[in-house]
């Protein structure tokens, strides 16, 4: 996996993860040049209800660090020193990095461990009976689905960020799939000493 | 209809007080319900889900008057229906409580509209008003074009969607839900669980015996059973968009 | 060989999985073959007792009797009756006997007396008198089975005329002798008591030279004469009767008693009142029909002859009548069996279609497929038969007594091979027509709709779903019922149909039973077992038909119980759905019942009913046969509807697929 440049996985803001913005970014500049206020528009379309956090400034900060690592060059277009007048275009490595993006079939991780460990722990320390965590975390997993689902509702047939929601709601039904799962084991093991 | 206006409108639809239900006795005897405390508000959509063998379907038919408790106490708009007659347990059915269940118990040699109309000509309606309410019931689920079908001529989505017409037929103060969408693919799942929030929309209050997960999160609030006892309890309508950009993985 | 075990096995394991149903069955089918049986062997069961008779009383092959003409004055001639004696062919003879009409009353007895059939009669029985030596006859010499032979002052009376009469040795009795005037312009003559005397019964005996009480027939009045009588000439030209003249009244459905000669002429009021019989024998006995009708009597005086298979066939005239009777009992029974079997059948012909698809799914083909079904119903079938044909074998002695009248019992009555055959043919056409159709269904469903269980999907029947929604709930639930099955509600009028047809025709029978029985003022042994056995007739027609409306009524709450579970979970009360099952039977019950009316009045036409103005039963009869038809069947269909009704409502949504 190519090391994302100058950025760091674990930066605390409450903005998007930025590597994900720094792709879309360039891809959405690869048929042609954009205004900066033109690609946040088109990523508040792709995220729909979920654009609402999209921080104001989140894509301009991004583009800057883009441009500072020669993946887009920008032009001045009217007026200077406004942000919103510049113009972006996709470099060369800009490209050859969308390429890369593109074809890169890694995965977002999924990470049960933590949660499973988490049973174990607590079972083996008495502390708490895995059984209501995972009821607890049952409820707190499907009011996020609720969530999700009720927004997924809320979109027109065919729009693009129904897919997005749906997707949400996929992974959580396929986690609390396994969380029953464990409620079954937890429960079974009761009994045992 | 005058039965409703005699019961209560104010205070839950709905309340249950240690209701128990046992089969079998001795060393074989079962506990299905152990001791439920259940309230249900009006206009709520409550979702009761749990692993298969945990009483929910149970609690569904005790509170329907399909199935008399033990012991405890059912009180349905303020009226007290677990010690009622069979005779008045049917009246109350036909006039406060609508049933949608699993296996969809649609008349096999009837069309969905005589299938829709059937609750309201048990009440006593004339055959016109039942066919003319059984006809704006079905444009609700959306099933006018297919009024005239056999059951056997519908797919299991659209089997379900008459009998939920058939449910509302009287105007009932609850809809019982058993696992409605336990025999259905997952396009025809879709379809009923957007006619639930539909439902649920429109002010109509619902139980929903469920174990999937998707018509589960349809409620306003949602309780877990295991072993004939609530676990779990959550409120599943108050505002969570910003733990949606978590979900997405949209934030860290 | 292997597939005919495979058959054999799994026909007797899926009948002893239902034993209630295929008991029902054989019920069903064993009253027909029973009935059947007895009506068959009846035939000819008298024959027997008859021949030991004739053998024991050196019966008479040729019977001639002759009468005087008393309002001419005139003796009869006897030298026509000796002629006869002399006639070729003739081996042997006894008389001429003296005989005379009487009037038999029973001393002490005031009034009327109950006969064992329970009719009233007058005080009064008719009887002929014959005239008898005390020494042995060569030819006629009736058998004593109680006391002994005639006496001056002695009366020995015919055996089944003493049964009837409940009178034995040592009772009292007087005999008299009426006389009337001539018929006047339409006018029926007075008659008054010519001669009335005391006597003793010293005896009781058996011949086999009459026929039996009431029947017994001398001179030209008898059914076989009736209608030539007409053609016959006249007395001497010329002669007409004196204006007081009187003649001797013919007895009224007499018995036979003997006196001694001498008592006889005491009772004569005049000698031309007296009639003779001779006994003859013949040289071949066979001869004896030829014999008679060589001597068809071609004028007033000449001799009446009566062979003895005249004679015999009057007494087999006693269980004719039955067995006639239980011949179409058995053809309604067999009908309703039908009925029974096809509702039975078709009921589990629904179980039975899955099974039918397993059969199917692992290699057996459609063929094996009805040949088990069919299997199963057949061997029931053939069980019954034999039952019946056992059944009836053992109980037909007790219908075929012929009466007191003969001597030696009925002996075990012949199964023959034919009656074996028709019975066991029958057996098997009940069983075959009420299977058929079915069978041949369920074997050519296909294997996936078997599996499926959707072989049987419930008629729909829109004009009546739009109908019954105008009906109150009830009526509803019950019109959709039955529409959903509705060859089983054709059977159930069917079944209605049939058996009050057979009611409304037995109480048309007993109807001219009464009316024939006032006319002639007396009883008939006959007639008391033929009443019996109408009864028997009716009850079990009765009784079958209840069992196969409580059969259909517990059918028809099984199959419906999806559909009343839903009916009441979606709000109809438990009394609604059971009046509803209920109705279900009932209405075709009602239509069954309505037409049972006039056929029942056919079938009584159709039986040679309707003399004396007797078109059918009494009008309050018939108008009760419908109400009381529809409150039996309502209350025997009560209790299977109403358990069908009160099964827990969960329990059956939660296994019953939709």
């Amino acid at each position: 996996m190519p090391d994302a440049i100058g950025v760091s996985m674990r930066e605390p803001s409450h903005g998007y993860q930025l590597r994900v913005v720094q792709e879309v970014l360039l891809a959405l500049l690869a048929k042609e040049a954009s205004h900066g206020y033109q690609l946040r528009a088109r990523l508040q379309l792709a995220l729909g209800p979920l654009a609402d956090a999209l921080n104001q400034g989140q894509v301009y900060v991004t583009l800057n660090r883009l441009e500072k690592a020669d993946l887009v060059t920008s032009e001045r277009v009217g007026q200077a020193d406004r942000p919103d007048r510049k113009v972006y275009e996709l470099t060369a490595a800009g490209k050859e990095r969308l390429e890369e993006w593109l074809e890169d079939t890694s995965w977002p991780k999924p990470a049960p461990a933590e949660f499973h460990l988490k049973l174990v722990a607590a079972a083996a320390a008495e502390l708490a009976d895995p059984v209501r965590l995972v009821d607890a975390q049952r409820h707190a997993l499907l009011a996020g689905l609720a969530a999700a689902q009720r927004a997924a509702l809320g979109e027109p047939d065919g729009s693009v960020a129904g897919l997005l929601l749906e997707g949400v709601v996929l992974r959580l039904q396929a986690d609390l799939r396994w969380l029953e799962a464990c409620a079954r084991y937890w429960n079974a093991t009761k009994g045992r000493p | 209809m005058n039965a409703n206006e005699s019961l209560s409108r104010v205070g839950p639809v709905l309340r249950t007080r240690g209701l128990k239900k046992e089969y079998g006795r001795g060393a074989g005897l079962v506990h299905a319900l152990d001791g439920v405390e259940l309230e249900v508000a009006s206009g709520e959509t409550l979702a009761v889900m749990g692993p298969s063998g945990c009483g929910k379907s149970t609690l569904l038919h005790l509170l329907g008057g399909l199935e008399r408790p033990s012991a405890g106490e059912v009180w349905l708009a303020g009226r007290r229906v677990d010690q009622l007659s069979e005779k008045a347990l049917a009246r109350l059915r036909r006039h406060s409580i609508g049933f949608v269940f699993q296996a969809f118990h649609l008349m096999d040699e009837l069309t969905a509209v005589e299938n829709v109309e059937l609750p309201a000509l048990l009440a006593g309606s004339s055959p016109r008003a039942a066919r003319r309410r059984a006809a704006e019931l079905l444009e609700r689920v959306g099933l006018t074009d297919r009024a005239e079908h056999l059951p056997s001529a519908l797919s299991g989505g659209e089997r379900q969607r008459v009998a939920v017409a058939r449910a509302l037929s009287n105007e009932p103060l609850i809809v019982l839900a058993d696992e409605p969408t336990g025999n259905l693919d997952s396009a025809s799942t879709l379809d009923v669980l957007r006619l639930l929030d539909s439902l649920r929309s429109s002010g109509q209050t619902l139980l929903i015996v469920t174990h999937d997960s998707r018509i589960a999160a349809t409620a306003d609030r949602l309780i877990s059973m295991r072993d004939g006892a609530f676990v779990e309890e959550t409120r599943l309508t108050h505002g969570t968009t910003g733990r949606l950009n978590e979900l997405a993985g949209l934030e860290s | 060989m292997g597939r005919l075990l495979v058959v054999l096995r799994l026909a007797a394991r899926d009948l002893r999985r239902r034993p209630a149903e295929a008991a029902l069955l054989l019920l069903a089918i064993m009253a027909a073959t029973t009935t059947l049986t007895l009506g068959l062997v009846l035939r000819g069961v008298t024959d027997k007792p008859y021949e030991s008779t004739r053998a024991a009383t050196a019966g008479p092959d040729v019977v001639a009797s002759l009468s005087g003409d008393a309002f001419l004055d005139q003796p009869a001639d006897l030298a026509a009756l000796r002629a006869l004696t002399d006639a070729p062919g003739v081996t042997d003879h006894s008389g001429p006997y003296p005989l005379i009409g009487v009037e038999l009353n029973v001393d002490g007895v005031a009034g009327s007396r109950r006969t064992p059939s329970g009719d009233t009669i007058g005080g009064e029985a008719g009887a002929w008198a014959e005239g008898r030596d005390p020494a042995a006859a060569a030819v006629d010499q009736p058998e004593l089975t109680q006391g002994g032979w005639v006496r001056d002052g002695g009366v020995v009376l015919e055996a089944g005329f003493a049964d009837a009469l409940e009178l034995g040795v040592g009772d009292k009795i007087t005999l008299g002798t009426r006389v009337c005037g001539l018929w006047i312009g339409g006018e029926p003559p007075d008659c008054r008591v010519a001669e009335r005397r005391s006597f003793e019964v010293v005896g009781v005996a058996v011949t086999a030279a009459a026929k039996p009480y009431p029947n017994v027939c001398f001179g030209l009045f008898c059914p076989e004469f009736i209608g030539a009588v007409d053609r016959l000439a006249g007395g001497p030209p010329g002669e007409e009767p004196a204006a007081d003249a009187e003649g001797p009244q013919e007895p009224v459905e007499p018995g036979l008693v003997w006196l001694t000669e001498a008592n006889i002429r005491a009772l004569a009021p005049t000698e031309a009142g007296l009639s003779h019989v001779v006994n003859l024998k013949l040289a071949d006995p066979t001869d004896a029909p030829a014999f008679v009708n060589d001597r068809f009597p071609t004028s007033w005086s000449a001799p009446a002859l009566q062979s003895w298979q005249d004679i015999r066939a009057g007494h087999d005239q006693l269980v004719k009548d039955t067995a006639e009777a239980l011949r179409i009992g058995s053809w309604l029974l067999g009908l309703l069996a039908v009925a029974g079997v096809a509702v039975l059948v078709g009921g589990r012909m629904a179980d039975q279609t899955r099974r039918v698809g397993l059969l199917k799914a692992v290699g057996g083909t459609p063929r094996l497929v009805a040949v088990v079904l069919l299997a199963e119903y057949m061997a029931l079938a053939l069980l019954a038969a034999a039952v019946g044909l056992a059944a009836g074998w053992l109980a037909a002695p007790l219908l075929a007594d012929p009466g007191a009248g003969l001597v030696g019992g009925a002996g075990a009555p012949v199964l023959t091979i034919s009656t074996v055959g028709v019975v066991t043919a029958v057996a098997l056409g009940v069983a075959a027509v009420a299977t058929f159709v079915p069978a041949i269904r369920a074997a050519r469903t296909s294997t996936v709709h078997a599996l499926a269980d959707a072989a049987r999907p419930p008629r729909r029947t829109p004009w009546l779903i739009a109908i019954s929604a105008r009906l109150p709930v009830p009526l509803l639930l019950g019109l959709r019922v039955a529409a959903r099955r509705p060859r089983r509600v054709v059977w159930s009028a069917a079944s209605i149909f049939i058996v009050v047809t057979g009611i409304v025709a037995v109480l048309a029978a007993r109807a001219q039973f009464h009316q024939d029985a006032q006319l002639v003022g007396g009883t008939d042994p006959s007639t008391d077992r033929f009443n019996q056995v109408m009864l028997v007739i009716t009850v079990s027609l009765v009784a079958l038909a209840a069992v196969n409306a409580i059969a259909v009524a517990w059918a028809t709450a099984l199959d419906a119980r999806h559909s009343s579970a839903l009916a009441r979970a979606l709000g109809a009360t438990p009394q609604q759905v059971s009046t509803g099952l209920s109705a279900a039977q009932v209405l075709p019950a009602l239509v069954g019942a309505v037409l049972g009316i006039p056929g029942g009045l056919a079938l009584f036409r159709a039986l040679g009913g309707g003399g004396d103005g007797v078109t059918g039963p009494p009008l309050w009869q018939l108008l009760a046969v419908v109400p009381v038809t529809v409150l039996v069947v309502a209350a025997l269909t009560t209790i299977p509807a109403r358990l069908g009704a009160r099964r827990p409502v969960a329990e059956i949504l939660q296994s019953e697929r939709a």
